[in-house]
């Protein structure tokens, strides 16, 4: 069962295996959807201004150095790349990026409007004068409208896009809180790689290349779950609330304490008869079910009258148990729970060791790292091994004598 | 240059080689001639989708092949309606998640139309040996099959890999799942939330010593369903290359773990902890320093915007659009190092500033001299006001027979010249029957009535 436990005896290589890839990416974005491609075997040739791309100004820091060649941040989005030093900016370095568009498949870029224009780089002509190439744009607000040339970050992005509104506490005088992580660039990228899927496809039937044109806000427009269809069909806006859906109106919270001051997720469904009784066994196995185990609570109606001395049990249920306890048991008595992991908690996770999910890298001052693994497993082609992003130029040489 | 540059012969199973003649004969089963299919257009046209997803993860991910050509075949079962279907997220009436619908309407469920668009929709009873054989014949029409149920539901009704590809050579069979199908937790349940938990998506979420605030929405379930999509596009795009099919196994948890970002790395390279009073830092940065940086209140009940400052020309230009003030020249705020290490004052400073204006004037005011500024924006924001997007039209609507008129989130990518085809509204209840098995599959009559009388369909 599974596609890692069916080993063909040949494997094709990764898909995107001989494609080349341009990049001209200046934020997480755009980095991480060259980044997916190179995971899947394409050639990505990342070009940087000689003072290192923007990303590698950005912390955190291996060993707490700053520097060009120890910024994490540069590491996790490039990793598997080649660096070249490419000043688009200066006299003749739209000239120098055309020809090697030219013998690419595909052009990744994150300039905006204007900033494309002060460059002398027109897109639509770009893609007129190398009609098999790929351009993906991949920009705040998208190559056209109003907005197109406003300036956006991570936080504007969610903010304006929408998912911020679903995102903080129970109580409104906290503004709307960002989740953490880069999202709204991730978002992006997540687009940005099916804009590259389906243009690539699209090549495969008919020869030619494309111009797309992702826009970061619209794909945050479009990530708010239910905040749409709640708008689309009875018209309303959902509020936020702490750590659980935002919802028309207010529901009990989903956030559990444990003894070893951790959290687990449960949301308690009273309307469920299987994953009502689930529970009370659960509970009851560790003598914590009290008078919940009465016929009288079988009836949902009793139940939902009763609501607040059920979810009162349920919370001195979990602070008598570890996070892992709660989250081991409660998955094992069929309940949909999660701990609340930290990062630091998942290099250590059971089921993550057994998948060997997480690899190490060795970095270019012999030290390795562990990253995470492939977003997908194929039974037909495996994800390129996670290689250490390039020294700043480290591919000039290399790069020039092609 | 690319191998895909080189001669390529897309791979398209006889079954779909030879699909049939549109359904003149089955003209009867859509009393409205626009909801009947007829030949796709993009991308992925010539690929049938036998598809087994259901909730929101696998309905998602499918959509978005659906958008572009290919043929999906929606299998739903009478007896287990998918939750969609039966959320009440209706027209003109208010309901919270939780609060069902005792006796839904299937066809009435927003949820449902919002992530089946462009799909076909059949009923299959698999608990009938009649209703697994038309799966097999189904799957056997189909170049990929697709499945979000927890572990083993597929096996139970025989569908291994293995027995997929005697069904169908060259199969795509993906595999969605929270936790992937190896391993000691694969059997676990999950949904957004819990995923979240899981990848330490929620932990890293909050204001610093609070509990965590996490997400108010199933960001993994999207997020995984984007994966997903990609993972099935990547293997139709190396069979179209190789010939050759390819069982996908995606892990939600694992994508969340890879959406952790570079703070995964602090962690693994620097062996920094993320417990302790000083993580998550709310909406401050801590990695580019940037001060101001936060989500600030406006003029009416929970308006805020966000702004963000990254340097000094834009910190100048910050101060300038808020009209000099004495103290943003204070010692205190005249670096970005100063301006973090004192941005509770400064904070305090921002939201009495920001306090008394409109969200939407301080965000074009702040935008038009080069300060980052977005307004937080509700999905009725995004739908009725928001200029770029009416512009781009990134939604969208079409009829559907039982809700009527309805709005749609699309695709938020541009493309030159690959269409979007939005032919139609989510199936209603088994409404592909007929051209699905008799029509593609060439079902007599008089066993489509007897399978259908009998519960098997």
């Amino acid at each position: 069962m599974g596609a890692q436990s069916l080993k063909p005896a040949t494997k094709t290589p990764p898909p995107f295996t001989g494609l080349r890839v341009i990049e001209l990416a200046e934020d997480p974005a755009g980095e991480y959807a060259g980044r997916l491609l190179a995971e899947m075997g394409a050639e990505v040739l990342k070009l940087e201004p000689v003072d290192g791309a923007p990303s590698r100004k950005v912390g955190p820091w291996a060993g707490g150095v700053a520097g060009p060649e120890t910024s994490l941040n540069f590491r996790y989005y490039n990793s598997n790349k080649r660096s070249v030093l490419l000043e688009v900016t200066a006299p003749g370095g739209v000239a120098a990026l055309k020809s090697l568009t030219a013998n690419a498949d595909v052009f990744i870029t994150t300039l905006q409007p204007a900033a494309l224009k002060a460059i002398g780089l027109d897109l639509a002509v770009l893609h007129a004068e190398q009609p098999s190439l790929i351009i993906l744009s991949v920009t705040a607000f998208g190559l056209t409208g109003p907005w197109a040339d406003y300036k956006s970050s991570d936080l504007i992005a969610l903010a304006a896009g929408g998912p911020l509104n679903s995102c903080g506490y129970d109580d409104h005088s906290i503004p709307p809180i960002r989740p953490g992580g880069n999202q709204g660039y991730h978002t992006a990228a997540s687009f940005a790689h099916i804009g590259a899927m389906l243009a690539l496809l699209n090549r495969q039937q008919t020869g030619e290349g494309q111009l797309v044109d992702v826009s970061m806000h619209e794909a945050c427009a479009v990530n708010i779950e239910l905040a749409n269809p709640y708008w689309f069909y009875p018209r309303i806006n959902v509020q936020r609330q702490t750590c659980r859906h935002a919802q028309p109106s207010p529901t009990q919270s989903a956030l559990f304490r444990s003894a070893d001051d951790r959290f687990v997720y449960f949301a308690l469904i009273l309307s469920d008869p299987r994953a009502w009784a689930a529970l009370v066994k659960w509970m009851d196995g560790k003598g914590m079910a009290a008078d919940l185990v009465e016929p009288a609570y079988n009836d949902l109606a009793y139940r939902q009258a009763h609501f607040y001395e059920i979810q009162s049990l349920v919370e001195c249920f979990f602070l008598i148990q570890t996070a892992h306890e709660a989250y081991h048991d409660g998955q094992a008595a069929g309940l949909p729970i999660g701990v609340l992991n930290a990062p630091e908690d998942l290099f250590e996770d059971e089921h993550l060791l057994a998948r060997g999910f997480f690899k190490e890298v060795e970095e270019a001052d012999g030290s390795s790292a562990l990253y995470p693994g492939p977003s997908y497993v194929f039974s037909a082609f495996d994800a390129v091994p996670r290689t250490r992003a390039p020294k700043l130029g480290e591919h000039q040489v290399a790069e020039l004598a092609r | 240059m690319g191998r895909a540059r080189e001669g390529i012969t897309l791979l398209v199973t006889t079954a779909e080689a030879t699909r049939s003649k549109p359904p003149e004969a089955d003209s009867g089963a859509y009393p409205d001639p626009l909801r009947r299919p007829g030949p796709r257009r993009g991308p992925l046209s010539g690929v049938r989708i036998a598809d087994f997803c259901w909730m929101g993860v696998g309905a998602c991910a499918t959509r978005l092949l659906g958008d572009f050509g290919a043929t999906v075949i929606r299998i739903e079962n009478r007896a287990n309606l998918d939750m969609p279907r039966r959320l009440p997220i209706y027209k003109g009436e208010v309901r919270t998640y939780g609060d069902e619908d005792a006796n839904p309407d299937p066809n009435k469920g927003g949820l449902f139309n919002n992530y089946n668009r462009n799909k076909l929709g059949v009923t299959l009873n698999m608990r009938d040996p009649r209703g697994r054989e038309l799966a097999d014949r189904l799957i056997a029409s189909s170049s990929v099959l697709t499945e979000n149920f927890a572990p083993g539901v597929m096996e139970r009704w025989g569908l291994t890999y293995e027995r997929v590809r005697e069904l169908s050579p060259a199969v795509i069979y993906a595999r969605m799942s929270g936790f992937g199908h190896t391993g000691p937790h694969a059997e676990n349940k999950s949904y957004g939330p819990v995923v979240q938990a899981v990848s330490g998506l929620s932990h890293i979420s909050g204001l610093p010593g609070e509990e965590p605030s996490g997400w108010g929405l199933s960001y993994m379930d999207n997020e995984a369903a984007f994966f997903n999509a990609a993972a099935l596009m990547m293997a139709i795009y190396n069979r179209n290359l190789t010939g050759l099919g390819s069982e996908i196994d995606v892990s939600a948890v694992e994508a969340g773990i890879n959406l952790l970002g570079p703070l995964l790395l602090d962690v693994s390279v620097n062996g920094r902890s993320t417990r302790g009073p000083e993580f998550p830092p709310g909406n401050r940065l801590e990695e580019p320093h940037a001060a101001p940086h936060g989500v600030y209140p406006c003029v009416g009940e929970d308006r805020w915007i966000a702004i963000a400052v990254f340097d000094e020309v834009e910190w100048r230009a910050l101060v300038a659009a808020m009209g000099n003030p004495a103290w943003a020249s204070e010692a205190r705020f005249a670096t970005l190092a100063a301006r973090v290490a004192n941005q509770d004052a400064l904070d305090a400073k921002m939201a009495a500033w920001t306090a008394d204006k409109d969200r939407f004037v301080l965000m074009h005011g702040l935008q038009a001299v080069g300060v980052r500024a977005g307004a937080v924006q509700t999905a009725e924001d995004l739908n009725e006001t928001d200029p770029q997007i009416a512009e781009r039209g990134v939604y969208f609507e079409m009829d559907h027979p039982v809700i009527g008129e309805a709005r749609f989130e699309g695709t938020p990518i541009q493309f030159s010249s690959i269409p979007q085809e939005n032919w139609r509204s989510a199936p209603l209840l088994a409404e592909d029957n007929a051209y699905v098995f008799k029509t593609l599959l060439g079902m007599g009559d008089e066993e489509f009535e007897t399978l259908t009388a009998e519960g098997v369909l």
